[in-house]
């Protein structure tokens, strides 16, 4: 239901460093539906496991679309539409490395 | 407090990486990765057979040199998959597929030779990838419309390789 992860990569900086933990759930009854803003960590055919940010939701397609936060982040279109089945679970607690300067 | 929690933890348990990068459109291709990476394949190679060549043969030395010899193998083949593969989905776009129609079966080439040289100790397999990769370089190469030149390593194995003539 909970898992624990690390993150890596630049994408969702400043918020999001190299080296923090998130805390992320599946479970919709306790953390509620993924929506447009959270951060989602999802498994992708081409990248892995990734961490991003919803963008948009297309609830008929059973599809999201994510983006990250840093300025030279590509948009969605690279990434592709993500199946909600691939979600792994949203972002619901971020454990921020303490060696992070901001 | 918790974090540092988490970090012990971790290093016990190894929690999932997520990935946020992959995506900033750096713009720095360059098969020159894959090329040294392939060659080193092949370098692994001639020195396991060097090795099994050698008075050490059956003894433990022998037997810890050869499984660091594979490894470093298995690795740089792998790796060198993995920078074909970034160049061919990040890099190459429709128009480049239709100037060098050959790319898609060059590219899936080099993958099932990155593959053989891992399964096997062959020298074939491992120059016939170094081959591929070259020419996977000299089209790429085209692509940007920098010239190529065709010149020995200068370090063993001292294949010739594709080097972009800048």
């Amino acid at each position: 239901m909970v898992k624990i992860i690390k993150v890596t990569g630049e994408s969702l900086s400043p918020f999001f460093l190299p080296g923090d933990y998130v805390l992320i759930g599946k479970c919709s009854y306790l953390f509620g539906p993924v929506s447009k803003g959270d951060i989602v960590v999802f498994t992708h055919p081409s990248y892995g496991l990734m961490i991003k940010e919803v963008d948009k939701i297309n609830a008929e397609l059973q599809q999201i679309h994510v983006k990250g936060s840093h300025p030279f982040s590509v948009e969605s279109a690279q990434i592709g539409p993500i199946p909600t089945a691939d979600i792994l679970g949203k972002v619901v607690w971020h454990f921020k490395n303490l060696n992070r300067t901001n | 407090m918790i974090y540092k929690l988490i970090l012990s933890v971790d290093k016990y348990l190894s929690f999932p990486v997520a990935k946020a990068h992959c995506d900033i459109p750096c713009g720095i291709y360059d098969p020159a990765p894959a090329q040294i990476d392939a060659l080193t394949v092949v370098r692994m190679m001639d020195l396991m057979a060097a090795l099994e060549q050698g008075e050490e043969k059956g003894k433990l030395e022998y037997h810890n040199t050869l499984s660091r010899y594979i490894t470093v193998k298995e690795e740089h083949a792998e790796k060198a998959k993995h920078e074909i593969r970034v160049i061919w989905g990040d890099y190459i776009k429709d128009t480049h597929l239709e100037k060098y129609p050959e790319l898609p079966g060059l590219v899936h080439k080099i993958m099932q030779l990155g593959s053989k040289s891992r399964q096997t100790s062959d020298r074939e397999h491992g120059l016939a990838f170094i081959d591929a990769i070259n020419q996977f370089a000299e089209v790429f190469w085209a692509t940007k419309n920098v010239k190529i030149k065709k010149a020995k390593a200068p370090y063993a194995p001292g294949l010739e390789m594709v080097y972009p003539d800048l």
